[in-house]
């Protein structure tokens, strides 16, 4: 409640983040790719003398690849478990109050959004997703199985 | 050892500290079983730190209390107020002693036999330690010991460590931002002194916490020696990855574990002499450990080849200390079963002793490799041997790196697994498929070869014959080559940790940023084995090679001196044509024309390795070189010490003195071929006839590679029907063919000496070669 959002644009979705997990706003300045590495990790960038792992989240939702995936493309830096992540998205949009806590989504949503959220809040935008950064990170099921 | 003193007095102090607490809570309860083990715990490292030092009598309290512990964790004794009484007595003369220690005062004498008794069941514990406590009841001041070194936590030192990496990498954007824009000169200067400063500092704090491991392994031939003396039995230690660096603090991590971990193995592994020979073995056993440094961890193993872990018994012990429960024994896999030896409380050996076989230990050592995020494994064949493998991870380090490229992209490869580096294109090597896999016939081995390309799925557009291999060796010693499209630097890279989802991959080790900003990734050769399908029986292959030690190593290896030369380049010298080190003044050296001689006692030596640089108007050192025959001098700048190399190494295709290229303490370092300094430098006698050397036309390796080395001995070559040679060189097995020569030297492929062939020669063993060419060429002009 009254957290602060960030709002952004992933898999064509306006979606929310909390504002406390995100620590930058960027264009990544290049984009090196990780043979080999799951799907949804669309490879390496730099910030400021740091790695990034950048993570393609329409690709972890299983909806696709992000349109821009490359450099220049829009993204949202955020720390897990000691790894700094670059999270690609397709634009990044405004900041915004959470107006309730996260509540269930009584609807069958498309992709992994079920898995990747924390349920829908409620904003002065109308209400919206909010993102579950580690689930995002982790990303699909069958590849963390695998 | 005043290091390891200190350590030890340090370490004690360190647990007592932590133990302080816990003390007082296990009083409240003595039945509580996780500050029992802690409490055991101490007294069990104690004991066994006190087996370095002689210190009897903290050993022999230790030994005692741990005793009484044991008891107590096997259920055999309640744990009550009168035995905590008398181990916290016992605590405390521990203490004491090692303040006495420090201080290198004596530590009064007595009492410390009343303080055992006290740990007896239904022993009178206030009267026997009244008695033993008077006499040390005069220490009540005591001066605070003087320190002459900090103890940092460690995770202060990784902090100020991950500062400077990242000062580093900044320092590389910022460089790459000035190059781009065209700023002042005046930014470059002091840019310049920070940079200097940086360096200087990241050089500082790497050393701070960076130390090479042989200073943990350099006790271990002494600690075997003594522990099979006791036990006896015969034990051969090797020690392999000394100069392997590892965080200091990390050494101290691991040195309990392994100390343990070789005492096991001599204890219950290797078994008595009579023993080994009723099972078909050498009545010595080899106790061999290894270091190395793969990406950003370090595996070190401890194999030896003795009786190997009774797994049934691991099993039937679990079960009975309930464990695991029966029905769960029946599932479990050998590895499992093995694996049975970390959990507490087991132990297969039948009796007690004072090395040991308590039971504990095993846990004690997985608990302390876990707490750094290590781990370890452990791999058993029975009767055959048992190996330890030991991961512990850098998680923050700078390493020397070779970068290569596929496509464009680039990836770094650590140089601690590469063996060498060699050209498709070249000539030395050829390719070959087989059923779909790459072979590299590289100099008479052949090599399973993996593209990278392959591995990486990309396409690399460059073909087979245009890459580059490099020969990359495994744990194991097993080695295969890897093709790359381009290679491209030496350098050296600060690697962090690769977020888990690369890891995932399998064949990251970590990852960096190069100095224009571009992350790079780490491959790991075991991974990139994993990922190609290559197949080494690791345990079986080191126990082949455990066989023949002696030989393996003599033939593999030749001694060098490392040194540094007038041009300031690092060079090797082979050992073998080093008679000694001279030091002569400046008016010792004299140039006739474009030769120069240096005058030494009494003899007048022709002068090498000046390399155009003036001589200095001080002292010149030199090498005296003898080959058997002829002696020359050999000016250096300093000489660094003996290093044993590999025979095999690049060979330089130029001409000049050096024989080829080798990686010495991880810099390329040229060894010298004394073969082209004789024929060059060594004053010939006038009138002499070259001697004639017949070679096999047909053999591309010896037109190479000996023929060269035969004209520089002074030999004449000649092919086949060119009539009478005094000397015949030919590889192994061409004895169909008659040669018409005084004397034949035959090479042969294999360094171990075979019975079917005598008198031949390991194709590289250069000394061997030189000293034959030598000797018939001295035969030929007498």
């Amino acid at each position: 409640m009254n957290d602060l959002l960030l709002i952004v644009v992933a898999a064509g979705e306006k979606v929310a983040l909390r504002s406390c997990d995100v620590q930058s706003v960027i264009e990544l300045e290049m984009l090196a790719p990780v043979p080999c590495a799951p799907s949804h990790v669309a490879g390496l960038s730099a910030l400021r003398s740091r790695v990034l792992t950048v993570i393609d989240c329409q690709s972890a939702l299983a909806l696709g690849q992000a349109i821009n995936r490359e450099a220049g493309a829009p993204a949202v830096v955020v720390d897990h478990e000691g790894h700094a992540y670059a999270l690609l998205l397709d634009g990044i949009e405004s900041v915004t109050k959470a107006r309730s806590d996260p509540g269930p989504v009584r609807t069958r949503m498309g992709g992994n959004w079920a898995a990747m959220s924390h349920g829908m809040v409620e904003t002065d935008e109308g209400p919206l997703l909010l993102v579950d950064v580690a689930a995002l990170i982790a990303g699909p099921q069958e590849v963390r199985a695998a | 050892m005043d290091d390891l003193l200190a350590d030890f007095l340090a370490e004690t102090r360190e647990m007592l500290e932590a133990l302080g607490g816990e003390l007082v809570a296990w009083e409240d309860d003595p039945g509580d079983r996780a500050r029992l083990d802690a409490i055991f715990r101490f007294f069990h490292t104690v004991k066994g730190n006190c087996g370095f030092f002689e210190f009897p009598r903290l050993e022999a309290l230790s030994h005692a209390a741990e005793d009484a512990l044991a008891d107590v964790r096997a259920n055999r004794r309640q744990a009550d107020s009168t035995l905590v009484s008398a181990v916290l007595a016992i605590l405390d003369r521990i203490g004491d002693m090692a303040d006495a220690i420090e201080e290198g005062t004596e530590f009064p004498a007595g009492g410390d036999e009343g303080l055992i008794a006290a740990l007896e069941p239904e022993a009178d514990v206030s009267a026997l330690l009244q008695s033993s406590l008077v006499s040390g009841d005069d220490g009540q001041h005591k001066l605070p010991s003087s320190q002459r070194s900090i103890r940092l936590p460690v995770e202060l030192l990784d902090r100020v460590m991950s500062g400077v990496s990242d000062m580093v990498l900044a320092r590389n954007e910022l460089a790459r931002r000035l190059r781009e824009s065209s700023v002042e000169a005046s930014v470059g200067e002091p840019f310049e002194r920070l940079s200097a400063i940086i360096a200087d500092v990241r050089d500082a704090m790497t050393r701070t916490r960076m130390q090479r491991i042989e200073s943990l392994f350099g006790g271990m031939p002494r600690l075997v020696r003594d522990l099979s003396a006791e036990l006896g039995k015969q034990t051969m230690i090797d020690v392999d990855g000394g100069e392997v660096e590892l965080d200091r603090e990390m050494i101290e991590i691991i040195r309990n574990p392994l100390t343990h971990i070789i005492r096991n193995a001599i204890d219950h592994g290797i078994e008595t002499p009579a023993a080994r020979l009723a099972a078909g073995k050498r009545d010595m056993g080899l106790l061999s450990i290894t270091a190395r440094q793969s990406g950003n961890q370090i595996l070190i193993d401890i194999v030896d080849d003795g009786r190997g872990i009774d797994d049934t018994r691991l099993v039937e012990k679990a079960v009975a200390a309930g464990i695991i429960g029966a029905a769960h024994a029946t599932r479990l896999s050998p590895r499992e079963r093995t694996a049975l030896i970390f959990e507490p409380g087991i132990s297969t050996a039948e009796t007690v002793t004072a090395i040991s076989g308590r039971g504990v230990g095993m846990d004690v050592v997985r608990a302390n490799i876990e707490r750094i995020g290590g781990t370890i494994e452990v791999e058993s064949i029975p009767g055959t041997g048992t190996r330890f493998s030991l991961r512990v991870p850098l998680t923050l380090t700078i390493i020397p790196a070779l970068t290569v490229s596929i496509a464009g992209q680039r990836f770094a490869i650590p140089r601690s697994s590469i063996e060498e580096i060699a050209r498709v294109d070249a000539g030395t090597l050829e390719m070959s498929r087989v059923g779909g896999a790459m072979l590299a016939k590289i100099r008479e081995r052949r090599l399973p070869c993996l593209a990278l390309a392959d591995l990486l799925r990309m396409d690399s557009g460059v073909a087979d014959e245009e890459r580059t291999l490099i020969v990359l060796r495994l744990t194991g010693g097993e080695l295969f080559a890897l093709a790359v499209d381009r290679v491209h630097d030496h350098e050296e890279l600060v690697v962090k940790p690769v977020a888990p989802a690369i890891i995932a991959a399998g064949i990251y080790a970590g990852t960096t940023l190069t100095d224009d900003g571009n992350p790079i990734l780490l491959l790991e050769a075991t991974g990139l084995a994993r990922a190609g399908g290559l197949q080494f029986d690791a345990l079986e292959r080191s126990m082949r090679q455990a066989g023949t030690p002696e030989a393996a190593k003599a033939a593999r290896t030749t001694p060098v001196l490392l040194f540094i030369g007038r041009d300031g380049r690092r060079k090797a010298m082979p050992m073998a044509v080093v008679a000694r080190i001279e030091e002569v003044g400046p008016g010792a050296v004299e140039t006739d024309g474009d030769r120069m001689r240096v005058v030494i006692g009494d003899r007048i030596l022709p002068l090498a390795g000046t390399d155009e640089v003036p001589l200095p108007d001080e002292e010149l050192r030199l090498f005296r070189l003898h080959d058997g025959r002829t002696e020359i001098g050999y000016a250096i700048h300093e000489a660094l010490g003996i290093r044993q190399i590999k025979a095999e190494f690049v060979a330089a295709d130029h001409s000049g003195d050096i024989a080829g290229v080798v990686l010495i303490d991880g810099e390329p370092t040229s060894v010298i071929a004394p073969y082209k300094l004789f024929a060059r430098h060594a004053a010939r006698t006038s009138g002499e006839a070259s001697p004639v050397c017949h070679l096999p036309a047909d053999d591309p390796w010896i037109q190479n590679f000996v023929r060269p080395m035969v004209e520089a001995a002074g030999y004449r070559i000649i092919n086949d029907g060119d009539g009478e040679a005094d000397l015949a060189i030919m590889t192994q097995p061409e004895d169909g063919v008659a040669i018409s020569a005084r004397k034949v030297i035959r090479l042969r492929s294999e360094p171990a000496d075979l019975q079917d062939e005598p008198d031949s020669i390991y194709r590289y063993d250069h000394a061997g070669l030189l000293s034959a060419l030598n000797l018939s060429r001295g035969r030929q002009s007498l």
